[in-house]
């Protein structure tokens, strides 16, 4: 072992179980090209086979205590290297038991230093063990926050980028060359840090003290980071519970705080805590919770204990020769943090988008083929496209949904679609509000789909009229694109799977439903062919894991906010299979396989509705609810449209315009193939959309009873056809084409006869006169926007509207303007005195109409053109409304008496309207009486007066009424904490499902070797 | 095996269709609410005698200028109005008013309920006429009123009046338009509850020259069928005393040509004056015309290229005083009921073919039923003590009118009902009125 040079060089190898590594390591160490002078080992009560490797190599070694930190492992081994009196220059070389140098490493490293006295460290570039081109770092360094900076991308490929020498603020003590006497100069490792971190403490300290430190890429060493990597146990002093993770952030903390200048303490504590707040939080999203109370635990073991602190800052001191600012230059940018972090964060996006193609080996052969290389090559002509049947089928889906849309451009509503309001924002507080300005007042759950729109809208810069025509215009090719997801895992024969999802976008429920502005089903349509996709094996559903599960009850969640009839359907489909499982399990007693079965299952079912609480419970409450369509009630069809897969009503085809959809699934039924199961499916649903039909229900602010919308149940209907068509089609072919012409030619024949004039006329129908259906844009007002501009004024409007073809007189009681998107589902019940009184008003017998009016604080009676005049006239002649105009838009007359939100009766019975009577503003009373709130009767209503609330009471009209025992300021109050816990309630659990349904994150222990390197 | 399980899902289709079909029926949202809404009879002019018969002494009344929305019965059968005009909760037997001025002349009408328009052709403004227009707004809310006049003249600009809440007004004939002759006015209600009355009543000087009521029509129509014009027959040899005059007016803009079928009891005929006759539009034409038939009473059916309105005015000599009626065009009858305590009026029946069947029902209650048939008119009194004649069957085209004759002198009233069945819908609460 003669060296040329003046150094000498001693490798102190410290081990912990290291038998893994340590034969390579010890092998790397013998075959260096410039010797090492001397070796020393230092073993930390290694349970394993270390202690016999190092004797079988005969390197000399101490033993220590089993929690003896890496530094006090150094200090141990310097204190052992006798003083060199021949050579100036000597140094210690650090080695950990899972690195290995490369055999020119030292001569590098030394290389480096030759011409440097000033440097007091130098450490190798460090590349990856397994995957020896992944670089780990050259040098290393600490940001704001605690996280150990490479300035290097994850999993970066080292092809000499970053080659040379760098000034640096710290290398890994692993193959580390450590100039000795600087070494014990500072006092060698700090204690405190027994693993992780020791080694940027130890750079930042050999600055400060006027030291350089480098960096030398000529070097290399092989790293596995065994500690950091979970690859065996950390049993060092102050390691709580053995985590790693735990004790490398305490150790950052603990740098940071230690070495940075006394006036940046304060905000490297807030940003440590924040950051700490932040990573933890991304440590439950990735359902890893042991790593999120590590994060927060080191900084708050460490700031619960500032004498250690306080300690190392006073030893600092004595022996720092500059100021601490001069690290400045070596720790990163924020923007740079950022820039790291944004980058990861898009290129998993990009991983989960476009996933890394399968290296597919072809033949050179194959693609080189006689007839390529003999036809010249030209360009192909667009046109070709169209012969493909993906380009021609979304073409000719297009074309239509185009011309069928010529009355849909600009603000679209009718049907069962309201108006749009302005903006997301107006959705935004619809659904926060505990009280909604609608009719008199309603204090109902704001159904989730509203919030779900509102999100949406965001990809339209929050115009909700916008999205809602895009959504409407572009829904047929969405249920095309859904639906040809789904059939490709049946066919892989385009030619019969996009016809078929061209069916599926122009089936009668499809057509129906987007003309007639059926929001809930348009989208249902949508969403409805992907949940078989996502639950991979319903009979075996214990083979889809919990995270899959989640990820299905958010979907359904989805499906049910639109439409939550979906709750009803899954129910009908959970329970008896439950009620099999546990059948199955009474039979074979395998229990595991019961419970595994019935906690997914019961997920499916309850998740969903929890997640659509308080909305969902509402239901509860009024079962009819679940079969109620978003949108306002009108009526569905009759029986034999329905029995025909037409959901019937406003928009819908006529019925001789017959779909093949029943015609499928009855043919389907006979087949052998899983075209059959599909199909009894189908047809239980067309059954289930029968006995639906016939029942009428009452809804959303219409008193009258519509028959119940079937097109939920008729959309799995049409898909389960659809997906038999394709699963028969494509068997059917297959035979047809290797035998002679039979029976089976023809049915075949006549079934796809029948399906193409279905698909040809009720393209043509969807064209000629479904674009004239009730959704359409270019609507009028209906309110006068005079009646607006007294701002809380109810209104009684009376309009003649068309069900069917009948008109009939309807009312309602409006808010100064016409109603917007949700607010139907949210419309109260009409108050009975009110329906008496307007009756009375009609027929002309209302002579205390007005009073009974005023008593519920509508102010003004409207009746839209066109109208009855007698009707009119009967109105003239009542008493107590008096005509106030007669426009093109109608007739109003204004209600005798004192009509307010809020109407103060004194003792003697007086009445007067107290102004400014919105929520939350100070209103004086005059005296003592009684206070009517001319809203719907609602518990949370409080009206305070001097911080205590009034007695409450019902009156005789069901009004909420309060007694004011003097006068002075009152302050009329909605409380709204039943709202915001229910939606607390809500929150909590969609958190909890989503994080469930993320992608799990994993421990370090369990990432494989290969997948680290 | 193959067939079972396909039958199974076909038959729970088939079971579910069978079994919808039974209970399925329409879903009625429509519910309506009948009443008759309240009539209207007119106020009394200064120095008139006004009655109203009625069914019964339970019927209730308000009187329109007492500002209380009470009613009260009548007490009696046969009610003595006071200068207001009354509202009567009359529930479908129309009450009948006799006005009279004591030997001067009487008429009748029927209180009806508000009408949305009124055509009244009667009535002069010149020197001789005495006439009013009577409104009454039994509405609680203000109303405004258009008068359109029409004379031999033309259309007279249209005259606007606000009538306030539950109150009447007169206007003076002459002031509609002052200086002409043949009149006919149209009342529409721009707002409120409207009826009105159209009094018209001649004298020159101190002599009086007799009065009727004009009673009115809703609209004008290309066919109009006056029923009961009475024909006064005053000795031996003379064939008719009475004089009739017949003043017609098509208001629309185009002139019209019109002809005139007298119907009696021994057949019908067109006299030479009344037929094939062109009128101006705009302008009101009267025409001179006497039949000689020996019937007391006849009816006119008039037929017209275009919408016009038309009444007869018959003179007539009442104990040794002049008077005339206005008989005037009536719809078609359909069943219906009126009172007529204290009256015995002459009823008549026009049409092709005539069926119906009457009841009367007697002060002291009992009712008593009558099948009538013929061709072209047949006639009926009312027995003594009868209060309410009601129409319980009748063929179409069908027309009623009756002859009601007094110390005082002749009256014509329509047969028709003055309120009718109102059968309006009971509105449903539906959000959907606020969506465009």
């Amino acid at each position: 072992m003669s060296t040329k040079d003046n150094n000498f060089v001693t490798a102190i190898l410290i081990t912990h179980d290291g038998q893994t590594w340590l034969p390579a390591v010890v092998a790397a160490l013998a075959s260096q090209t410039r010797p090492i002078d001397k070796v020393i080992a230092v073993d930390t009560g290694s349970i394993d086979s270390s202690t016999r490797l190092l004797e079988s190599a005969r390197i000399s070694f101490i033993t220590t205590d089993r929690n003896c930190g890496f530094g006090d492992a150094v200090a141990l081994a310097v204190k052992e290297i006798p003083k060199q009196v021949k050579k100036t220059n000597e140094w210690i070389w650090l080695i950990h038991d899972d690195c290995a140098p490369s055999a020119q490493a030292l001569e590098k490293l030394l290389e480096a230093v030759e011409e440097r006295p000033q440097v007091a460290m130098v450490g190798p570039k460090l590349l990856g063990w397994h995957d020896r081109t992944h670089l780990l770092e050259v040098g290393v360094s600490i940001a704001g926050n605690g996280a150990r900076w490479t300035g290097l991308e994850d999993l970066e490929y080292d092809q000499g980028q970053h080659d040379g020498i760098h000034d640096v603020l710290a290398v890994s003590t692993a193959g580390a060359l450590v100039r000795r006497e600087i070494f014990e100069e500072v006092g060698g490792f700090d204690s405190n840090l027994s693993l992780f971190r020791d080694d940027i403490d130890f750079g930042w300290r050999l600055r400060v003290a006027g030291h350089a430190v480098l960096a030398t890429t000529h070097a290399v060493t092989y790293h596995a980071q065994a500690a950091t990597n979970e690859r065996r146990s950390v049993d060092v002093e102050g390691a709580l519970l053995h985590r790693p993770l735990l004790l490398d952030r305490r150790n950052a903390a603990y740098v940071l705080l230690a070495n940075s200048s006394w006036w940046m303490l304060p905000w490297l504590s807030f940003q440590l805590l924040s950051s700490a707040l932040i990573r933890s939080l991304g440590y439950l999203l990735a359902k890893l919770p042991g790593y999120a109370g590590d994060e927060l635990l080191a900084v708050v073991t460490l700031l619960i204990k500032p004498a250690t602190l306080i300690k190392a800052r006073k030893e600092r001191k004595t022996k720092r020769l500059v100021s601490s600012r001069v690290i400045s230059v070596y720790i990163p940018p924020r923007w740079s943090q950022s820039k790291n972090a944004i980058s990861g964060i898009v290129g998993l996006i990009r991983a989960k988008i476009f996933p890394v193609a399968q290296n597919k080996s072809t033949s050179v052969l194959q693609s080189l083929d006689e007839e390529d290389l003999l036809v010249p090559a030209k360009n192909r002509q667009w046109i070709s496209l169209l012969k493909k049947p993906e380009a021609a089928g979304y073409l000719l889906l297009t074309l239509i949904s185009l011309i069928a849309s010529r009355n849909r451009w600009g603000s679209i509503s009718g049907g069962a679609l309201p108006t749009s309001p302005n903006g997301a924002s107006d959705l935004w507080s619809s659904y926060f509000q505990s009280w909604h300005l609608v009719g008199l007042g309603s204090s109902h759950a704001t159904p989730p789909w509203i919030l779900i729109l509102a999100i949406s809208s965001m990809f339209t810069f929050g115009k909700i009229s916008l999205f809602i025509t895009l959504l409407f215009l572009f829904a047929p090719l969405l249920m095309m694109w859904s639906v040809h997801r789904l059939l490709k895992k049946f066919s892989s024969n385009r030619f019969i799977t996009i016809p078929a999802s061209f069916l599926y976008a122009i089936s009668p429920v499809a057509l129906a439903s987007t003309n007639s502005g059926r929001l809930g089903t348009t989208v249902l349509l949508t969403l409805a062919p992907q949940i078989p996709l996502i639950l991979s094996d319903w009979k075996r559903v214990e083979s889809n894991s919990l995270r899959r599960i989640c990820g299905l009850c958010l979907y359904l969640s989805l499906c049910a906010a639109f439409s939550l009839v979906t709750v009803v359907i899954s129910f009908g489909v959970i329970a008896p299979a439950i009620l099999i499982d546990y059948f199955t399990f009474k039979n074979d007693s395998n229990r595991d396989l019961f419970l595994a079965r019935l906690y997914r299952r019961a997920a499916l079912l309850f998740l969903p509705f929890l997640i659509l609480a308080p909305y969902s419970f509402e239901a509860l409450a009024q079962p009819l609810r679940f079969f109620a369509e978003p949108g306002l009630a009108i009526p569905g069809g009759t029986t034999w449209q329905v029995l025909l897969a037409n959901p019937g009503g406003m928009g819908s085809m006529p019925l001789w315009l017959i779909s093949p959809t029943v015609l499928i699934l009855l043919v389907s039924l006979f087949t052998s193939s899983a075209a059959r199961t599909i199909s009894q499916y189908g047809i239980i649903f067309i059954s289930c959309a029968v006995i639906a039909s016939v029942f009428s229900i009452s809804f959303h602010g219409n008193s009258a009873e519509v028959s119940v919308w079937t097109g939920t149940f008729l959309t799995v209907a049409t898909l389960c056809a659809v997906v038999s068509g394709v699963i028969i089609l494509d068997r059917v072919r297959r035979v047809l084409v290797s035998s002679n012409i039979h029976y089976r030619h023809i049915l075949a024949a006549l079934l796809l006869i029948f399906t193409a004039i279905y698909g040809v006329t009720s393209s043509g129908w969807a064209i000629l006169i479904g674009a004239d259906s009730p959704l359409h844009s270019g609507h009028s007002t209906v309110m006068p926007p005079f009646l607006a501009a007294e701002p809380d004024t109810k209104i009684l409007v009376l309009r003649e509207i068309a069900i069917d073809g009948n008109k009939s007189v309807q009312y309602y009681v409006s808010r100064g303007t016409d109603i917007y998107l949700g607010e139907p589902d949210i419309a109260p019940s009409q108050i009975q005195e009110i329906e008496i009184a307007t009756q009375q008003l009609i027929d002309g017998t209302g002579i205390t109409s007005s009073k009974t009016l005023a008593a519920y604080g509508i102010k003004y009676v409207f009746v839209k053109n066109p109208f009855s005049t007698s009707i009119i006239q009967t109105i003239d002649g009542l008493g107590g409304f008096s005509r106030t105009s007669a426009t093109s838009l109608g007739v109003v007359w204004r209600v005798s008496g004192a009509i307010g939100r809020l109407v103060f009766t004194s003792k003697d019975g007086v009445q007067h309207v107290l102004q400014s009577s919105e929520p939350d503003t100070a209103i004086t009373v005059p005296g003592t009486g009684t206070l009517t709130l001319t809203e719907s009767f609602d518990r949370s209503w409080q009206i305070l007066q001097n911080g205590a609330r009034l007695p409450r009471a019902r009156n005789a009209n069901g009004l909420a009424q309060f007694a004011v025992s003097g006068p002075g300021e009152v302050t009329l109050v909605h409380d709204g904490t039943i709202r915001r816990a229910w939606l607390s309630f809500q929150i909590i659990i969609f958190t909890l499902v989503f994080i469930l349904a993320l992608p799990a994150g994993r421990r370090r222990r369990e990432i494989s070797e290969q997948e680290l390197s | 095996m193959i067939i079972r399980r396909p039958m199974i899902y076909i038959s729970f289709l088939a079971l579910s269709v069978l079994s919808v079909s039974f209970v399925s029926g329409n879903t009625v949202n429509s519910n309506y609410s009948e009443s008759f809404p309240s009539v209207v009879c007119p106020q009394k002019l200064s120095g008139l005698n006004s009655q109203v018969s009625i069914a019964s002494s339970k019927v209730q009344f308000q009187s329109l200028e007492n500002r209380s929305s009470k009613t009260v019965p009548f007490k009696s059968s046969r009610f003595t109005l006071a200068n207001n005009s009354v509202v009567i909760n009359a529930k479908g037997i129309t009450p009948v008013v006799w006005q009279s001025r004591t030997g001067s002349w009487s008429g009748g009408a029927i209180c009806a309920g508000p009408a949305t328009s009124q055509w009244f052709v009667g009535g002069s403004a010149n020197v001789t006429s005495r006439g009013h227009l009577l409104v009454a707004n039994s509405g609680l809310s203000e109303a405004i009123i258009d008068i359109a006049t029409y004379s031999e003249n033309g259309k007279q600009p249209i005259k606007s009046i606000t009538l306030k809440s539950r109150s009447s007004t007169q206007i003076s004939l002459d002031a509609l338009a002052p200086g002409d002759r043949l009149l006919a006015v149209q009342v529409t209600p721009r707002s409120g509850r409207i009826n009105s009355f159209l009094i018209d009543e001649q004298g020159a000087g101190l002599k009086s020259l007799g009065g009727d009521f004009v009673n009115a029509y809703s609209a004008p129509a290309q066919e109009i069928l006056i029923p009961a014009v009475p024909n006064q027959i005053i000795s031996k040899g003379q064939k008719s005393s009475s004089s009739h005059m017949l003043r017609i007016l098509a208001p629309g803009n185009v002139d019209t040509t019109f002809s005139a079928e007298i119907l009696t009891t021994d057949g019908r005929f067109i006299p030479v004056e009344l037929s094939s006759r062109a009128i101006s539009a705009g302008a009101v034409s009267e025409f001179a015309f006497a039949p000689e038939i020996a019937a007391k009473i006849f009816s006119v059916h008039i037929t017209s290229q275009e919408p016009v309105v038309a009444s007869i005015s018959t003179s007539v000599a009442s104990n040794g005083h002049k008077d005339f009626v206005w008989s005037t065009g009536v719809p078609e009858l359909t069943p219906m009921s009126m009172a007529i305590s204290g009256l015995t009026p002459l009823f008549t029946f026009s049409g092709d073919s005539i069926s119906l069947r009457i009841s009367v029902t007697f002060a002291n209650g009992k009712k008593v039923s009558k099948q009538l048939k013929g061709e072209d008119l047949v006639a009926w009194r009312a027995p003594n003590n009868s209060t309410v004649i009601s129409i319980d069957s009748t063929n179409k085209k069908t027309y009623a009118g009756a002859i009601i004759t007094s110390v005082d002198g002749y009256g014509f009233i329509p047969v028709q009902p003055g309120s009718v069945l109102t059968r309006v819908e009971v509105p449903n609460s539906n959000i959907r009125v606020l969506n465009p």
